[in-house]
């Protein structure tokens, strides 16, 4: 039987979420990590192909991953048009796994607002629906600290095809 | 150095060779360059909506195209979809003699699509029809696993003897299962056969390949504007590892990378040869453990199959890009990440990662090479100004020759009757 989860704990988890998706949409990359537990974090990006009729994960890194991942962003070519994640809580529940742990489920819908990526003369400043899917987050609570940190992430995505891809994660 | 020194020093150097100014007027813009017919491209290939069609029937209705691979369909009565060639609608179906055979998708009653979804199995029935069947769901024809027409609705009362089951199977296309398992098409019932095709392409991969079966375990697709061509030609030339920083920092920069040989074969077919690529050259990335059979440890080879296909193995996996160009200014990419049949849990994890980092949506390389050619084709639109594009580096049949281009556009212009640099007019004429 799930346990539910106090109303403090609701608001710090959801402090969190929502501040750690702030980061991101602001591409402030340590503010971010500040975030992930930097022992145990593990972010993953995984969908159903029906294509293939098999789960495929597009993306599976550490903390230390994401942050060598974050570090070289500039040396590489991309498309900078910046994604805006807009992330709803649906689900919360306490996790067995482990004292303070939460299990938290929110639907996600992503955007693009276009920059460089293609024919910037015409397109830049136009906003597209690039991706949704959900964010399974499992989190450290700390209570008394009035804080928590993301112990893993999975980005779950419906959406199969994201044009060029993203060098930025989700 | 001030503007003015600078200028006058660029004059001189002008002179002294005969060559125009460092920038140039719209005469000098539009001249062809001063190079063999086979070092340059007029744009227009890419562009023209008459020269795609022709494409299409002188080049894509002719020749062996891959669409899936075996392990999608590993089951007797699975199927799977897909379009080659401007998109003509194929089922690929595995018979219960576990024989994969590759039917036009098209109902032969009204036009309408048989199988929709992109991938299942036939032994679960549709709405309309039996299990094993592929049911048309707008009139309920059903045909069995093998093409047969199985059942024409109230057949006798609508068609009394004129027309009954046998006269209306599906279109069976010419396929073969090879070269890593691979189920590949041609839409000519005539012609030469895959092995004809490919010639000696694939030999130098061959141990890697058909050791052993392979899986699946990576698909993704977009709908990218370019032309396809300009998509393959990121496979044939590697000069652009500049724009990777992935691979200066483990390829470019390290020993012996200038020395990895280009291999042309006949049919337009192009290789470049085994190279060690040292991967914990780039910061969070690690000496790669796993392989395949006959390949060593952080190996990369590569093979490109005329005119749309890319096999490249890369230490772990196996990636292989297929084309599907829609017109001349979309193409369907669909990239696929193969392991072996035989990978323990922790292999296939190893390999999936391996993949994920340079070629997945959320990798280093693939965005790059995209975004280089949907811009590509920004540029070149037609009226845009953009005239050649110059294929002429030499540099022994190397790395960074673009031999692989020029043989590209030598077997292009062998079946299209064109010249790539003068595609307008017919060589004949």
């Amino acid at each position: 039987m799930k346990r539910t989860v106090d109303t403090q704990t609701r608001q710090i988890v959801a402090d969190t979420i929502y501040d750690s998706s702030l980061a991101l949409n602001d591409e402030d990359w340590n503010g971010f990590l500040a975030f992930c537990d930097n022992d145990s974090f593990r972010y993953r990006i995984v969908n159903y192909s029906p294509e293939i009729r098999k789960e495929q994960c597009w993306m599976d890194r550490d903390w230390k991953g994401m942050k060598s991942l974050f570090d070289l962003l500039p040396k590489h070519n991309s498309n900078h048009s910046p994604l805006t994640r807009h992330a709803t809580i649906h689900r919360l529940s306490l996790d067995d796994a482990g004292d303070n742990q939460v299990l938290a489920t929110s639907l996600l819908t992503i955007y693009r607002t276009q920059l460089d990526g293609m024919n910037s003369h015409f397109e830049s400043g136009q906003t597209i629906l690039f991706a949704v899917g959900r964010y399974e987050d499992r989190l450290k609570v700390d209570p008394g600290g009035g804080s928590a940190v993301l112990l893993s992430r999975t980005v779950r995505l419906d959406t199969r095809q994201i044009d060029v891809g993203s060098h930025i994660p989700f | 150095m001030n503007d003015i020194a600078t200028e006058e020093k660029l004059e001189a150097a002008s002179s002294a060779t005969q060559r125009p100014r460092t920038t140039r007027n719209l005469e000098q813009w539009s001249r062809r360059p001063a190079l063999p017919e086979t070092h340059y491209v007029d744009t227009r290939v890419y562009t023209d909506h008459e020269i795609f069609q022709e494409e299409i029937e002188k080049i894509f209705n002719r020749v062996w195209l891959p669409v899936c691979h075996e392990s999608e369909l590993p089951e007797p009565y699975d199927y799977r979809t897909a379009g080659v060639a401007g998109n003509k609608p194929l089922v690929i179906v595995r018979g219960g003699d576990k024989r994969i055979r590759v039917f036009l998708n098209v109902c032969p009653h009204r036009g309408n699509t048989i199988v929709r979804a992109p991938a299942g199995s036939l032994l679960r029935a549709e709405p309309s029809g039996n299990p094993k069947h592929m049911t048309c769901m707008f009139h309920g024809w059903q045909f069995d696993a093998m093409g047969r027409c199985a059942e024409i609705p109230r057949e006798e009362q609508g068609y009394q003897n004129r027309l009954c089951r046998a006269d209306v199977g599906l279109r069976e296309i010419r396929s073969e299962v090879a070269y890593g398992g691979f189920v590949w098409v041609n839409l000519s019932d005539e012609g030469e056969s895959l092995q004809d095709f490919v010639g000696e392409s694939f030999d130098f991969m061959k141990t890697e390949l058909d050791t052993e079966p392979l899986e699946i375990f990576h698909y993704q697709k977009s709908i990218i504007p370019t032309n396809y061509k300009l998509w393959h030609e990121t496979s044939r030339e590697f000069y652009h590892d500049y724009m990777h920083y992935h691979n200066r920092a483990t390829g470019m920069l390290q020993k012996g990378y200038f020395d990895r040989k280009y291999t042309v074969f006949r049919n337009g077919h192009a290789a470049t040869g085994l190279t060690t690529v040292v991967y914990d050259a780039y910061e969070g990335s690690k000496e790669r453990l796993l392989t395949f059979p006959g390949m060593p440890r952080n190996g990369w080879k590569q093979l490109n199959i005329f005119p749309s296909c890319t096999y490249s193995l890369r230490t772990s996996c196996l990636r292989v890009s297929v084309m599907t160009p829609i017109n001349e200014r979309e193409t369907l990419i669909e990239i696929r990440g193969l392991g072996l049949k035989s990978d323990t849990p922790a292999e296939r994890e190893e390999r999936i990662a391996d993949h994920d980092v340079i070629w997945g949506p959320f990798g280093r390389n693939l965005i790059e090479d995209l975004l280089a050619v949907q811009n590509q084709s920004v540029a070149m639109r037609e009226g845009s100004g953009s005239k050649y594009l110059i294929m002429a580096r030499e540099e022994n049949e190397t790395i960074h020759d673009e031999i692989g281009l020029r043989s590209y556009f030598a077997e292009w212009s062998r079946r299209m009757g064109r010249k790539a640099a003068e595609p307008t007019r017919l060589m004949e004429e």
